[in-house]
């Protein structure tokens, strides 16, 4: 697996059936272990980046590889390393805590015994434990968040994509989620990560991709892109980028 | 094609209705059991037999497999129209399964509640006629492949479907009428000649007469191809369920 990329994108295009170009030839590669921010305003095609990979958009052209699998034509192996922390809340609510972390590492083939063990780990690393057995849709915003995070783990992916995974989160679980996605990653687990927060970015990602209008607007090391931009901070190469002037 | 993804949607759509029972299976029961008791044993009295059957007798088959029809197709409608207007169908969707795969887990999930509820009817009916069934072989057969065929048309329409009306149109102007016109109540040698040959079009009548042979070996046409008009209608139904889970709006955009 050595130096084959986690994730390769090439000229990765997508026309909503609106008439809205979301991805307009988008070219991306996050390698094997990289904590990898992607950034951008609402509407930029993050989470079309992301839907792509797993198909759940379906892309014009181009061609997505997940440590080397072809997404479309070998997408078991290629969705089996993958975990989706989505932006919006989808838990199923007819579904326990439990049931949620046990079902989903069913759908991806987890053999019973090894997906009690894992669910006993995540729900204890996520504070989850005393509500195993309630149903997921009494569960509060906070919960259910952490929820969303521990059921991608479930089946031990080996690329994370969290979508903007601190939305209406609070503060104090907003830094233990941080924690916890710094320690994966040193673990070896290679993360991609989309967020309004600035702050996040920096201070998470090892790399940095500013998406904007379906295109990559600049890509590379926070230190790299400030020295680039002339910024003191990602924000300002945000505002530079993006912001089309707004920085001044 | 039948690993641990499939058997476990499989599993979980059977926890869907399983869990909320009282819901699920208790009020479609207690329905046949007023049909019982209202056509067969208030009004049964005034009714002759219909081809030498005492009309409760004549009637519970049909009713069974009304029964199983809109079980199954209300099962799956409603199960993939919840996942897809909650949005949780897309932990499904992005998971290692194909689209053959996840029709499939729908479609047999609904299959299994209509056999249970077209069963369930049947044990209601006991205490009224008895449990004698001529061909059990036939009777599960052309039950297993009409709940098949009715849930992966409901499948189908809870994929197709953008809004809640939708889902009701398919129940209560498609299926109900159908069923309500299904035979499962008379015979179609009472009806003039029009409506008799506008109830051959009605694959509710089918699956109602295909039944009534094989429990009381009574019907208004050859069983057999019926079986196999069945098996046309289910091979139909779940090709439009695949494709649908495939292509429907707002399931892969």
């Amino acid at each position: 697996m050595n130096g084959t990329p986690a994730l390769k994108i090439e000229k990765l295009k997508k026309t909503y059936s609106t008439g809205v170009l979301a991805l307009d030839g988008v070219s991306l590669e996050v390698g094997a272990g990289r904590f990898f921010g992607l950034l951008g305003p609402n509407g930029a095609g993050k989470t079309t980046l992301i839907n792509s990979v797993v198909s759940l958009a379906r892309p014009d052209s181009g061609s997505v590889e997940v440590f080397g699998k072809d997404a479309y034509e070998e997408f078991r192996e290629a969705r089996r390393m993958i975990g989706v922390s989505p932006q919006e809340i989808n838990l199923d609510k007819f579904l326990t805590v439990e049931e949620t972390m046990l079902f989903h590492a069913g759908y991806y083939g987890v053999p019973k015994d090894k997906a009690r063990e894992r669910a006993e780990e995540l729900l204890e690393r996520f504070a989850l434990v005393e509500k195993r057995k309630q149903r997921v849709n009494t569960l509060s915003g906070g919960m259910k968040r952490r929820v969303l995070f521990a059921r991608a783990l479930m089946h031990d992916p080996k690329v994370l994509f969290l979508d903007e995974p601190t939305a209406g989160v609070d503060v104090e679980l907003r830094y233990k989620l941080w924690g916890y996605i710094r320690e994966l990653n040193s673990g070896g687990l290679t993360i991609l990560l989309t967020t309004h927060y600035l702050e996040e970015a920096e201070a998470l990602c090892e790399e940095i991709a500013l998406i904007n209008g379906g295109k990559i607007a600049a890509q590379g090391t926070s230190a790299e892109l400030k020295e680039r931009y002339g910024a003191r901070n990602v924000e300002e190469v945000y505002l530079k980028v993006v912001g089309n002037g707004i920085a001044g | 094609m039948l690993d641990r993804p499939f058997r476990t949607l499989l599993s979980r759509e059977v926890l869907r209705f399983t869990r909320v029972w009282v819901q699920t299976l208790i009020p479609p029961l207690l329905t046949s059991l007023l049909y019982l008791v209202v056509f067969g044993v208030a009004l049964g009295g005034r009714i002759k037999e219909i081809s030498g059957i005492p009309y409760l007798e004549y009637i519970l088959p049909g009713i069974a497999l009304m029964n199983l029809v809109t079980g199954s197709q209300m099962n799956s409608s409603w199960s993939v129209f919840d996942a897809k207007r909650e949005r949780y169908i897309d932990e499904v969707l992005i998971a290692p399964m194909s689209d053959f795969q996840i029709a499939l887990a729908y479609s047999l999930g609904g299959t299994l509640r209509g056999v249970l509820m077209g069963a369930g009817v049947f044990l209601v009916g006991a205490p009224f006629v008895g449990l004698s069934v001529a061909h059990p072989g036939l009777l599960l057969l052309i039950g297993v492949l009409s709940a098949f065929a009715f849930s992966a048309l409901g499948t189908m329409v809870g994929a197709l479907a953008t809004r809640i009306e939708h889902i009701s149109f398919l129940t209560s102007v498609v299926i109900q009428p159908l069923a309500f016109l299904g035979g499962v109540f008379y015979s179609v040698e009472m009806l003039p000649e029009v409506l008799r040959i506008a109830t051959l079009f009605n694959p509710i009548f089918h699956t109602v007469d295909a039944a009534r042979y094989a429990t009381l070996e009574i019907s208004d046409l050859n069983p057999y191809p019926t079986v196999a008009v069945v098996f046309l209608l289910a091979a139909l139904a779940f090709a439009g369920a695949w494709w649908a889970i495939s292509r429907g709006p707002n399931l892969r955009y």
